[in-house]
């Protein structure tokens, strides 16, 4: 795969996905809240899509319970690379309230690598919008040392 | 064969037909190129989305049949689809004596009114 090819103009323009895994909706509605034209993340060049085969920004709301956990998975593995996790309140931080519950198998992080945190419950629109940002950045931060690593090389 | 064969309402030209297609297929094969063939064989990025569930293998459990947007119309004429299947045997004297009943029915009743 060519990695660099793809960090050069994946930033530009993130196509975002989403996975409920056991929320109570209160981050939904804030997600589908970046997407209203009061905060439209369309102007930053990102948007929903409906498929992870189309996505590079993973958005996960919810603890985990059992029944999500290998959807979880499966959707995770199904994103084409590279690929950014962003976990948005904190149920899928840490479990938050729910975190002693018997049927979790989360937080997120204990399913799938997590590359961004966005706390609140539910948090507002421009943290997550926040949030989707520093996932650029982490693609941005990953595309310099792959060139720092070339360079090296050469 | 290969001639311009006009109908009256329009023409029909196999050769243009065929440059069409080829043109479309060049267009095809182009965007078809510029997809990504880095992504990883034999792993889930191969699988068809299912809405994150398992892939049935059986295709029926798949696909949606095409009848299945006429449901709510056969759902609500039920009882009288019920009637008509009650009614109906296969036979071909008994579909042309109701034919004929019908008919009949609908001629008095013409008459009548």
């Amino acid at each position: 795969m060519n990695l660099a090819k793809y960090l050069e103009i994946l930033p530009k323009s993130l196509w975002v996905t989403t996975c409920n895994s056991g929320s109570c909706n209160g981050c939904d509605i804030e997600i589908v809240a970046t997407i209203s034209p009061r905060y439209d993340i369309e102007r930053l060049g990102m948007k929903l899509v409906g498929t992870p085969r189309h996505a590079d920004v993973l958005v996960v709301t919810g603890p985990v319970t059992k029944f999500m956990t290998e959807k979880l998975r499966r959707i995770y593995h199904q994103m084409p690379d590279p690929k950014v996790v962003v976990v948005v309140g904190n149920c899928g931080a840490s479990g938050d309230v729910f975190y002693k519950s018997y049927n979790l198998d989360g937080p997120v992080d204990r399913i799938i690598p997590v590359d961004v945190y966005v706390h609140g419950c539910p948090p507002r629109p421009e943290a997550i919008i926040e949030g989707v940002a520093k996932a650029v950045l982490k693609l941005e931060n990953l595309k310099a040392s792959l060139e720092a690593k070339e360079e090296a090389v050469s | 064969m290969w001639g311009v064969v006009h109908t009256g309402f329009g023409s029909w030209d196999a050769l243009a037909w065929i440059l069409f297609f080829g043109i479309a297929a060049f267009f095809l094969l182009w965007f078809r190129s510029l997809g990504r063939s880095d992504y990883k064989k034999g792993t889930d990025q191969d699988e068809i989305f299912w809405s994150s569930n398992v892939v049935p293998e059986d295709g029926a459990h798949i696909s949606v049949p095409a009848d299945a947007a006429y449901w709510g119309f056969r759902k609500g004429m039920e009882p009288f689809y019920k009637g008509l299947v009650g009614m109906h045997t296969g036979l071909a004297p008994d579909i042309v004596g109701w034919y004929v009943v019908v008919v009949a029915i609908m001629s008095v009743l013409i008459l009548i009114v």
